[in-house]
């Protein structure tokens, strides 16, 4: 029944774009494939990241509904649920396996992520380094993110996070935080 | 009446009947032969028919699981449901693609809709196949994915030549909105055999839940922890609203829309487009039921495109017109619209705009002629003749509708004045039990509408002063005669239904009967037997007196010769009066000694 899931796809497709997440707009990699997302995602007003651009890439895997789909960023973000590196991936309960509801809608998710720039959970950290500045030193680590969003989150979005460019794109990992 | 103890399976079997009443009258006597243990599940009775994709491919009686030795045999084994592929032919054998697999381990409560792609077949080359999969081929890359219905893939060719694809209820194309609680919280589609899980009471569609409880038993909603095979229960309210949704046939090309409820049959039997096997019996492809018909044999050659000169396979030249011909399309002569060629035909009579066309009221005097463009803005605006061409095509369809609720009256009283029949049959042999139910003949006055006035245009010599006016006074007859139909039928139904009524309840006295009658024969067996052990036991003891040996059956327990027919009278009153304690009630013959008569 992969054409049923198909159909679940256009319609979930059709809803996020019809009524978007506030600051983000939804677009397909390629247009005849609707497993692929690219979403453009504007940081929310008064959290540290208004102003950048954030890519999103949503990946629906083939047995989509029954697992949940993958999402990352395409651009690096100084974030305690985000690993901070060019894979960009994302600590969302939502989006865990154990978690994943088959009714869960995409547009939920995207709110969920939306809702996570906006306030991030340092109690559920991948990088547990900027967990404790999120906490413990709350200036810093808006210093740091403003200037992650300064350096890659200005101008037009790239999805091109493809593990090949790892080396091209970024420098050493710890090299591409321009201040700290 | 004896009021014996009832058997638990007549119990249920009042049930059932009470159920399926409102059905069709079932065929009781066989009812009874067959349902040795009626259709229970977790004390609840099934439902006649539970979904419209059974009711063809399965009669009624696929409903009822065997008795209960072979019950256990034709069921998949508990643990391994994926492998129970084609079960339920025990009982009626079913044709290989609706074989009834039962969805959700022990749950019969939907045979499984077949959901094995159909075979591929690798011979044809890669463009021809890439178009026809397309068409009718579920993605195999998903069904590579499941264990389940990897047994039937492998079976490159299907033994049974009248199979056909299985409808993808996923993929239909719903004319009508669908109410969004309608819709399966999982494919987004409206539900296909719901099923709702009892704790929770959230529905889904049975493959829908089947696939997530398979990843993880819990509910796709709010992951409360289920159990496939008893947590779930279907939804008739549901089914019935899912049933009247109207759907467009699946099938390329067909434009048929109609409830869904139907949907099957129209697939099964009727649709044109519908891809059946190849009428070539070494071939393993489709085509579709018209190109089968007829001595056209395999289409499954190639031949070459009159347009483009492109090696395309028989059956699928149309698509190729549509989709990749090269030399497809022409120029319109009239428009100068590109067109694709082999449309050409359809685009002059249909939508170009320059082709000359008569007015669509013509046939009610109006004589315009010209392109189809400017036709058009006329019968918008312009045509004179526009309302009482309405009027008189609005009478056609009332017409049309009198017809049918004729046919549909005539059909009734046909039904009725049968079951008169059968009555006054029943009553001759068995002494009348219904009087006073009159006759057919009363309900059916006259229905002859034929006497009004056919032809449209007689106002001209009739006293009407105008068409309006003729319209008006018609419609106003029809109306009349609508209702009076309308009124009809209903009578009619209310005494059909009186009739079945009365006439079940007949037979449900009978099953009564029948069932504490054999309750009172169960006694007997066990009073007999009763009886041997005791006067076994005491010529095993080695009896003094009376007769040894063989005179022990029926007689023999009635009445015991010699000196211990006193001690095993004795033992068998004692019996009876300890099961009277219990409260049966058993008649005595006035000596108090014999077992209850039948
Ligand atoms: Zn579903
Ligand atoms: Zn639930
Ligand atoms: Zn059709
Ligand atoms: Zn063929
Ligand atoms: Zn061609
Ligand atoms: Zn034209
Ligand atoms: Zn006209």
């Amino acid at each position: 029944m992969a054409s049923g899931s198909q159909k679940r796809l256009a319609k979930e497709y059709a809803d996020c774009t019809k009524t978007p997440p506030t600051g983000m707009s939804i677009h397909l990699a390629n247009e005849s494939d609707l497993h692929k997302w690219h979403v453009t995602l504007e940081g929310p007003a008064g959290s540290v990241y208004a102003g950048g651009r954030f890519g999103l890439i949503i990946t629906l895997p083939t047995d989509y509904p029954f697992k949940a789909p993958d999402v990352r960023f395409a651009t690096r973000i100084y974030h305690p649920n985000v690993t901070n590196d060019n894979q960009g991936g994302i600590c969302l309960g939502l989006l865990k396996s154990g978690n994943w509801k088959p009714s869960t809608r995409l547009l939920s998710v995207l709110e969920a992520i939306r809702g996570l720039l906006a306030e991030p959970q340092p109690d559920d950290p991948l990088e547990a380094r900027i967990a404790h500045e999120y906490q413990n030193d709350r200036k810093e680590f808006e210093k740091n993110a403003r200037s992650y969003v300064n350096h890659y989150a200005k101008g037009p979005v790239k999805f091109d996070v493809a593990p090949p460019n790892v080396n091209a794109s970024g420098s050493s990992k710890d090299g591409a935080a321009p201040s700290r | 009446m004896l009021a014996g103890p009832r058997c638990r399976n007549f119990t249920s079997l009042y049930s059932y009947l009470g159920l399926s009443l409102r059905h069709i009258p079932p065929d009781i006597p066989a009812l009874v032969a067959q349902c040795a243990t009626p259709p229970v599940i977790n004390g609840r009775v099934l439902p006649t028919t539970v979904h419209t994709y059974s009711r063809r491919a399965h009669p009624p009686q696929a409903w009822f699981p065997p008795p209960s030795p072979p019950h256990n045999a034709t069921m998949p084994p508990p643990n391994t449901p994926e492998e129970g592929v084609p079960t339920a032919g025990a009982v009626v054998p079913a044709p290989a693609n609706t074989s009834a697999t039962y969805i959700l381990g022990r749950h019969h409560l939907y045979p499984e809709p077949p959901v094995s792609p159909p075979p591929r077949v690798p011979t044809a080359p890669p463009a021809a196949t890439t178009e026809s999969s397309r068409a009718t081929t579920p993605n195999p890359s998903r069904s590579s994915s499941r264990p389940r219905s990897a047994s039937r893939d492998s079976s490159a060719s299907c033994s049974n030549r009248s199979c056909l694809l299985p409808i993808n209820y996923q993929d239909l194309h719903y004319e009508t909105e669908v109410d969004k609680s309608l819709e399966c919280p999982i494919c987004r589609t409206p539900f296909h055999l719901p099923l709702t899980t009892k704790p929770c009471g959230h529905t889904f569609c049975a493959s829908c839940l089947d696939r997530a409880l398979e990843i993880q038993p819990l509910c796709p909603i709010d992951r409360t922890p289920l159990d496939a095979s008893r947590d779930v229960c279907h939804t008739r309210i549901v089914l019935d609203q899912l049933d009247r949704l109207r759907v467009r046939c699946p099938n390329r090309g067909c434009d048929y829309i109609c409830a869904r409820e139907l949907l099957p049959v129209h697939y099964e039997r009727y649709c044109e487009y519908t891809m059946v096997h190849c009428p070539d019996p070494d071939c393993d492809l489709r085509v579709a039921r018209a190109d089968a018909r007829g001595d056209r044999g395999c289409l499954h050659t190639f031949t070459t495109c009159q347009y483009c000169g492109k090696e395309v396979m028989v059956a699928g030249l149309e698509e190729h017109y549509d989709a990749d011909c090269g030399g497809h399309t022409a120029k319109c002569g009239h428009c100068n619209a590109i067109v694709v060629r082999h449309r050409m035909e359809k685009h002059t009579a249909k939508d170009c705009p320059r082709t000359m066309v008569a007015c669509k009221w013509r046939p009610f005097g109006c004589s315009e002629w010209a392109p189809r463009e400017v036709v058009e803005k006329h019968e918008q605006g312009l045509c004179v003749y526009q309302a009482i061409g309405r009027l008189a095509r609005d009478r056609m369809e009332d017409r049309m509708i009198i017809n049918e609720l004729k046919e549909r009256v005539s059909a009734m009283d046909e039904r009725l004045r049968k079951s008169e029949k059968k009555e006054k049959n029943r009553s001759r042999d068995g002494g009348g039990h219904f009087g006073g139910i009159p006759s057919a003949a009363p309900f059916m006055p006259d229905l002859d509408l034929n006497h009004s006035p056919r032809a449209a245009p007689s106002y001209n010599g009739g006293t009407w002063e105008s068409p309006e006016d003729y319209m008006l006074a018609q419609f106003e007859r029809i109306e009349s005669r609508m209702e009076d139909l309308r009124k009809m039928i209903m009578e009619l139904d209310g005494h059909h239904t009186m009739r079945l009524l009365n006439d079940t309840m007949r037979l449900n006295e009978q099953i009564a009967e029948l069932g504490s009658k054999v309750g009172v024969l169960g006694m007997h067996t066990t009073w007999l037997m009763n009886v041997q052990r005791q006067s076994r036991g005491q010529q095993r003891a080695g009896t003094t007196g009376g007769t040894p040996g063989p005179g022990i059956g029926v007689a023999g327990g009635v009445s015991g010769g010699g000196g211990s027919a006193g001690g095993r009278e004795e033992e068998a009153r004692r019996y009876f009066s300890s099961s009277n304690d219990v409260g049966l009630p058993l008649r005595r013959n006035s000596d108090g000694r014999n077992p209850p008569r039948l």
